[in-house]
């Protein structure tokens, strides 16, 4: 398994002021899935997400992914462990307004250490004439694909997608869940956190969040659907 | 009323999150403010000083000296001034007798043998009522002491060698004196002995004591030589001066009547001190322009953070006005606390400086009050200037579509366009340069903010260093190839063959003496004249002779000017100068003009002194005679030993190292100097605190960088890294801008300003590399370094909260 939580928990605060964001959590994801959280908003489901990129820790429970504890793990090898194995999509993009298009699909490379060259990733995301723009020369739905291609540029296994449509308008956001979508075909985890229940038709599984606590998780309902079938 | 309590609470809620920004924007506020009221206000609280002190003891109006060297029996002088028609403008007067003499000083620890002048008053009635004495320990004398071997030392001298309230002294002769107390007196408020050349309390020791000792010490019993007078108040002090002038023309001794306005120690404090205020007043611009630009870029930069919702704010319909009011209450707050602490440092400089010029001037009467006025004047500008530099951006933002302010500030950056750009190796290699590449307004206002400190942080170290250089290339001139050379000054003109310079050197510690002569006199040309010394010596083949910068020394009838005066007088060498000298006519001498063709010049930088080969005396009609000797210690004799040997020498009036004129320069820049260090540690603190805050105000700036960074597994060094290399490359261009700004300052100050404050002193500009060293790693080391004070900030973020920051 790639990413495995055991009767995880994470509270934040102490004593009555106390909240819990995560509770009881058990998940398994394999290699090649594409899990959609789904849940509400306040549901937990960012929190999972942060959890299993190292970006928080978990109070209790046990989070292994690739094989490693990252509940017992160090400060550094925490950072060890998010250039390695993860790689974030963010719903605001997170570009460097620095660099161009291409050099912040470099940047990923360049911190994960992978030998992925820039071009190849950036034509892979159909924005081989757009990489020496800025990100303020590009639209929203560019930018979410310089995410996406910067993200993969680090040829990481696991994908975590933390609303990456939600800036988006409908019909780049289904571009952009292609993409997804062809990212777990290559064998990579996606794990896509939204609180659009349309998305979730497409995934391997859905994994539904309420207060902390994973309230279902299996197919989507009715059945895995094509992206060109959704509508939102 | 409820909205303006929502901002009050809001900004407020702004101060808590930004409190150390915030605080030390308003101490750079503060070091301007405060500084720049410490040091424009020196003039008033002198002036204030200096007129209640010659007020309390009762300097004189007018002075009348006998001819030099002579003498007239004592109340010759009273009857004068109780006879002459202007005698009722006379509110008191008192016959003196002021002699010189060596003063022996020495101590199992020190040697200090000094020129002085023995200053007998009248005592009786509780005098002296004119030029009276004012003691800082000890006791005064008083009328029991007439007559008595019996001093008071003066306080700076006494001060300087550290000697106690109390003690035995020797004085020329051999004659031993106690010295009853410390005190002061006008005319030693500074010391600055009249037809003397650099003396300083190093060099020159005043002995007070009654009439009667001093006619006893000085071997002329019931003679005087000068008379000081205080004027009713509203007497016509000129016409009162030229009746004594003409009661005395028809007096059978020679003398002359002097102002106060002529006294040199009188002089170099009250009109020194308007021209010291020139020097502070453009010390205390830079240091408030230093501090306001800096403050000013680091307001504007937090004020331009809320833009952003600024934009939301008028997106929702909120009054631009109304707006506005949140960044302005925060610089309300700056201003408020800025104006505090300005308060508070303006307090610390003033009484640093205080200090300084108490312990460098001993009057009876300091007001060192903090100058509220010049404060208040100011502190409104230390006040404005946080609302100016927030109304700046806020206007930007108002004026904008709310799109546009709402746009994320990152999206904003109009620096960076997209093109044919080359492939870069490695994106971190890149990343700070494109980040002050695509605000490139900010980075500038940054760079100059940073260099407006290290402008005047070079700028004071370099005058600093220019004077210092100067006062070491004078000592350099002075020791030349002879640094074992003493000079000896004899109490006036004798042969050569005399017994008196005979005797000099028949001392054992003495190897050779050269004689010389030092007079005084003036040089003119079309441009310009000043007052110079003349200094006559074997150039050719005596121990020592001047550096000569240009020219050369001929046999040829001329004069070496210092490169200065020649600056000054429009002068090349080959020119023809006028020289206003003495020229003996019998017992007595005369001034004349000689024009003279310029020889060369020399490096000194005390333009006032003039050299000539001794074979020209014969156009002073003194041939053959000397009033200065060089003198060289046999081997293995100190310049000490020398000096006690020559001391009961009756004719010597000093023996001093050559290095004692620069000595005394030394010692009189030391007042200036004093001041400066005060203002450099200031400074430091500028510049420290600048960096600091442009550093947290980065790291507030890039924290959603920083945060995608960390997300991407990059280690918290790694991004300090880029952090500081992007200060470093600010660091490096604000110091290139710095050391342009501080190399302008110190030529501005040297060449221009000091030219007209400190005329007889030739600065060159000097900057050395300690000074650009301590700069650069102001400017380099420090801003690249100041990322670190946010590294515990950076560990401790919140990067899943700081990544869904929806800017």
């Amino acid at each position: 398994m790639l990413i495995e939580m055991k009767d995880v928990a994470k509270r934040y605060g102490e004593g009555p002021l106390a909240v819990t964001a995560l509770d009881d959590i058990e998940l398994l994801v394999d290699r090649g899935e594409f899990v959609v959280v789904l849940g509400p908003s306040g549901s937990g489901k960012t929190t999972l997400l942060n959890v299993v990129g190292a970006l928080d820790t978990a109070s209790d429970g046990l989070v292994r992914v690739n094989g490693v504890d990252i509940t017992r793990a160090s400060r550094r090898e925490l950072f060890d462990f998010r250039a390695r194995t993860v790689c974030f999509i963010f719903q605001s993009f997170n570009l460097f307004p620095g660099l161009t298009a291409a050099e912040n699909v470099q940047f990923g490379a360049d911190a994960a250490g992978s030998d992925a060259d820039a071009s190849e990733v950036m034509a892979s995301v159909g924005l081989a004439d757009k990489m020496d723009r800025f990100p303020h020369e590009l639209s929203g739905g560019e930018q979410q694909r310089v995410a996406i291609a910067r993200a993969l540029a680090t040829k990481n296994p696991i994908l975590l997608c933390d609303e990456p449509t939600g800036e988006l308008d409908f019909r780049t956001g289904v571009q952009i869940l292609e993409l997804l979508q062809d990212q777990a075909a290559a064998g990579r985890a996606v794990l896509v956190v939204t609180h659009n229940r349309e998305i979730s038709r497409m995934a391997d599984r859905v994994v539904e969040l309420s207060n902390g606590r994973i309230v279902s998780d299996g197919p989507p309902v009715g059945g895995k659907a094509a992206v060109a079938d959704l509508h939102w | 009323m409820k909205t303006s309590r929502l901002l009050l609470k809001w900004s407020w809620r702004d101060l808590r999150a930004h409190w150390p920004k915030v605080t030390a924007i308003a101490i750079v506020i503060a070091i301007g403010t405060g500084g720049y009221a410490g040091l424009t206000s020196t003039t008033e609280w002198r002036t204030v000083s200096y007129d209640a002190s010659y007020a309390e003891l009762a300097m004189y109006d007018l002075r009348i000296d006998t001819a030099s060297g002579s003498t007239v029996d004592q109340g010759t002088l009273q009857a004068v001034v109780a006879s002459f028609p202007a005698a009722a403008s006379v509110a008191a007067s008192e016959e003196r007798l002021v002699a010189p003499t060596q003063v022996d000083a020495s101590t199992d620890a020190q040697t200090v043998l000094v020129r002085g002048a023995i200053v007998g008053s009248d005592f009786s009635q509780g005098g002296p009522h004119v030029n009276s004495y004012h003691a800082f320990s000890g006791r005064l004398l008083n009328e029991a002491d007439s007559g008595a071997p019996a001093v008071m030392l003066e306080r700076t001298f006494a001060t300087f060698y550290d000697i106690a309230p109390t003690g035995t002294i020797e004085v020329s002769g051999g004659r031993s004196v106690d010295f009853v107390g410390q005190a002061t007196t006008p005319e030693y408020f500074t010391v600055a002995p009249e037809g003397e050349m650099f003396m300083s309390e190093a060099t020159f020791a005043g002995l007070f004591t009654t009439l009667a000792t001093a006619q006893e010490l000085a071997a002329l019993p019931g003679q005087v030589n000068n008379l000081v007078l205080t004027l009713v108040p509203g007497a016509d002090r000129d016409a009162v001066k030229t009746e004594l002038e003409a009661a005395l023309a028809e007096q059978p001794f020679g003398s002359t009547v002097f102002t106060r306005d002529d006294n040199l120690s009188y002089t170099a404090l009250t009109t020194d001190v308007d021209q010291d205020q020139a020097m502070f007043n453009a010390l205390a611009f830079l240091l408030i322009g230093g501090a306001v630009g800096a403050a000013f870029n680091l307001i504007h930069r937090l004020a331009e953070q809320q833009r952003r919702e600024i934009g939301v704010g008028m997106a929702l319909g909120v009054s631009p006005r109304l707006l506005a009011i949140r960044p302005l209450l925060v610089s309300a707050q700056i201003a408020v606390l800025g104006v505090l602490f300005g308060v508070m440092f303006g307090v610390f400089i003033g009484n640093a400086m205080a200090t300084v010029f108490t312990s460098l001037i001993p009057l009876p009467t300091w007001e060192t009050a903090f100058p509220v006025a010049v404060f208040m004047r100011v502190a409104a500008i230390g006040f404005f200037i946080p609302f100016l530099a927030s109304a700046i951006p806020v206007w930007r933002a108002v004026r904008v579509a709310p799109i546009e302010a709402i746009k994320p500030m990152h999206l904003t950056a109009v620096g960076l366009r997209g093109g044919k750009a080359r492939r870069v190796r490695n994106t971190f290699s890149v990343l700070p340069f494109r980040n002050l590449r695509r605000a490139r307004r900010r980075t500038a206002l940054t760079v100059l903010g940073i260099a407006a400190s290290l402008t005047v942080l070079m700028g004071f170290l370099g005058i600093m260093d220019s004077v210092f250089e100067a006062v070491d290339t004078a000592e350099r001139e002075s020791v030349g190839s002879a640094p074992d050379r003493v000079a000896v000054s004899l109490d006036t003109f004798y042969p050569v063959t005399a017994p008196q310079v005979v005797a000099v050197q028949a001392a054992e510690s003495v190897d050779v003496v050269e004689p010389t002569l030092r007079v005084g006199g003036s040089v003119a040309s079309a441009a310009t004249e000043f007052e110079v010394f003349i200094e006559l010596a074997d150039m050719r083949n005596g121990m020592w002779s001047p550096t000569v910068s240009s020219g050369e020394l001929t046999e040829q009838a001329g004069v070496l000017l210092a490169d200065k005066a020649a600056t000054d007088l429009n002068l090349s060498v080959g020119d023809t100068v006028t020289l206003r000298h003495p020229l003996r006519d019998g017992l007595s001498y005369r001034f004349v003009e000689s024009r003279l063709p310029v020889l060369g010049t020399h490096p000194s930088p005390l333009r006032s002194i003039v050299y000539m080969d001794l074979g020209q005396a014969g156009m002073l009609n003194m041939t053959g005679i000397t009033n200065a000797l060089n003198v060289l210690p046999e081997t293995g004799s100190a310049t000490a030993q020398v000096q006690q040997e020559l001391f009961p020498l009756g004719a010597v009036t000093s023996v001093q190292s050559v290095t004692a004129v620069t000595d005394a320069v030394r010692d009189a820049f030391d007042q200036i100097l004093g001041v400066l260090r005060v203002m450099i540690v200031a400074i430091l603190f500028l510049a420290l605190l600048i960096a600091f805050n442009t550093a947290a105000i980065n790291l507030e700036a890039r924290a959603r960088e920083h945060a995608t960074m960390f997300a991407f597994g990059v280690k918290v060094r790694k991004a300090l890294r880029l952090a500081s290399t992007e200060s470093l490359v600010l660091g490096i261009a604000a110091t290139l801008v710095g050391l342009a700004g501080g190399f302008a300052m110190v030529w501005w100050m040297t060449q221009r300003l000091l030219t007209e404050t400190l005329p007889d002193f030739g600065l060159l500009v000097v900057v050395n590399p300690q000074t650009v060293a301590i700069v650069a790693a102001m400017g380099i080391l420090v801003v690249a370094a100041a990322p670190l004070l946010t590294v515990r900030r950076m560990r401790r973020m919140d990067v899943p909260g700081t990544l869904r920051l929806v800017e």
